[in-house]
């Protein structure tokens, strides 16, 4: 590994710090959006996570999926924590996956994103409907839980775009260009 | 000189003075209105005077702007500032018109029930995402004495109960949902009991559904259905909703019907807690009432 200048590493903390800070920044606007209003929404903050999740380390994908569950249970109502675990677990699998399988891709995002969001809104209808056994239940799971979910995979697209942009300007390289090497060398 | 004053053109001259002298007299005897002659000038003229009074007075605003550019600068920041204030002003108008029409609400809900202690109206922050049963948050908590089991009203009628309560806020389970349970009764036959509880179907629709009805009720279309205060969780004689239609169990043993809300619970904006009431049920008792 080539060893960074004094100034490449005060470039690489600054643009590390504004990276995190835009990270939640989108977080908790994800957040605001997802707790106006009466319509069904898209819970935004499950694509945010494994976008995440998908470009950084395995610790900091276990913590951004905390806040972001504690965030979905809060606009959500659910129990304090519960979003927060499944979360929490689905992001550290997505990063350990993105590392030792699968190449940062959007298509391998997307369908990431649609089975995670497919498994948190699943849950959800499973611990919070369909265990109480409510007359009529399997509606909740057509009229709200699905659309719920297709809202979900349709927006994590441009939450893609956005973190991408970010991560486009802010992530530190991981790896050199030809011309690097060469300039390097 | 002598020559011209005895000339014909001199004459002329005079005969010509004497002929506007005349038009002169002939028109002070019009009393105000213009000669024939003079008004089909006016008319004629009329759009060349516009143009030109048009291009006098923009030139003139030009130049008055220029010669007073100072004074109206001066001026102009002088109103922003009023402008400012006067804005000030009508939010705080606002904001006093609102709580005064809160206020007013209370003052009615606590004449007809004079037993009962309120909350301060509380506003609505936003609903529970993606609740099929409108679950929501208001902005009061256990820091205005608000806790758990709690009534929430409006002056239309009963909302729901709080079930989560924070130093600030408090969230709201509706009587949509199939967790909650009030006793209830027909408010003109006071006869029919019942329990009002949600059902998905029903709050598909923003309204609930009254059940375990005898089968013989007399229950019709409108008719008011009131708390009856039998469970402790909620006060006495508090309109839930009216009768939309009535109909059987899947059971077929009993009767059952679905009641529209008074209280449009989908566009709730402020609400009221009841802290108190008389016959109220201690906390753990009523947390057995509500899954």
């Amino acid at each position: 590994m080539r060893l960074k200048t004094p100034r490449e590493k005060r470039i690489l903390y600054t643009k590390t710090t504004v990276r995190w800070i835009l990270y939640y920044v989108l977080i908790l606007l994800f957040f605001t959006i997802m707790t106006s209003g009466t319509y069904t929404k898209p819970m935004l903050l499950v694509p945010a996570a494994i976008c995440i999740a998908i470009g950084n380390d395995v610790m900091a994908a276990a913590v951004t999926g905390a806040v972001c569950g504690f965030l979905t249970d809060m606009a959500c109502g659910r129990l304090f924590g519960y979003n927060a675990v499944l979360l929490t677990v689905f992001c550290v699998a997505v990063s350990l996956v993105f590392e030792l399988y699968l190449r940062n891709k959007f298509a391998n995002y997307l369908w990431i994103t649609a089975l995670v969001s497919f498994l948190q809104c699943w849950l959800d209808y499973k611990f919070y409907f369909e265990i109480w056994d409510y007359e009529n239940d399997e509606r909740i799971f057509y009229h709200v839980t699905m659309k719920v979910w297709i809202y979900t995979v349709i927006s994590s697209v441009a939450v893609y775009l956005i973190y991408k942009l970010i991560n486009r300007f802010l992530m530190p390289k991981e790896h050199l260009t030809i011309e690097e090497v060469i300039k390097t060398s | 000189m002598r020559e011209f004053l005895k000339s014909t053109r001199f004459k002329v001259l005079l005969a010509f003075l004497a002929f506007l002298v005349g038009i002169m007299i002939y028109a002070v005897t019009k009393g105000g209105y213009s000669l024939s002659g003079a008004s089909f000038v006016q008319t004629a003229t009329k759009p060349f005077r516009f143009v030109s009074n048009g291009i006098s007075m923009k030139m003139e605003r030009v130049t008055d702007r220029i010669s007073h550019a100072d004074a109206y600068y001066e001026e102009n920041q002088q109103l922003k500032i009023k402008i400012g204030e006067l804005n000030k002003q009508l939010t705080d108008y606002d904001d006093l018109k609102k709580e005064v029409e809160e206020l007013r609400k209370l003052v009615v809900i606590k004449e007809q029930h004079p037993d009962e202690i309120f909350s301060q109206p509380a506003e609505v922050l936003g609903y529970v995402t993606n609740d099929p049963f409108k679950g929501f948050t208001i902005d009061k908590g256990s820091s205005d004495g608000i806790k758990p089991y709690c009534p929430v009203i409006t002056p239309e009628g009963v909302v729901g109960i709080t079930i989560e309560v924070s130093a600030t806020t408090s969230t709201v389970r509706t009587i949509l949902s199939p967790d909650l349970s009030i006793a209830a009764v027909c408010s003109s036959t006071n006869t029919d009991f019942g329990i009002v509880e949600g059902t998905v179907l029903t709050a598909e629709k923003n309204n609930t559904k009254l059940t375990h009805l005898s089968p013989d009720h007399k229950l019709k279309e409108g008719d008011l259905i009131i708390t009856s205060g039998n469970s402790g969780l909620f006060p006495k004689d508090m309109a839930i909703g009216t009768v939309k239609s009535t109909g059987f169990e899947a059971n077929g043993i009993s009767a059952c019907a679905e009641i529209e809300p008074c209280a449009d619970i989908a566009r709730l904006g402020s609400v009221f807690v009841i802290l108190d009431f008389t016959g109220k049920k201690e906390d753990a008792d009523a947390a057995k009432d509500t899954p």
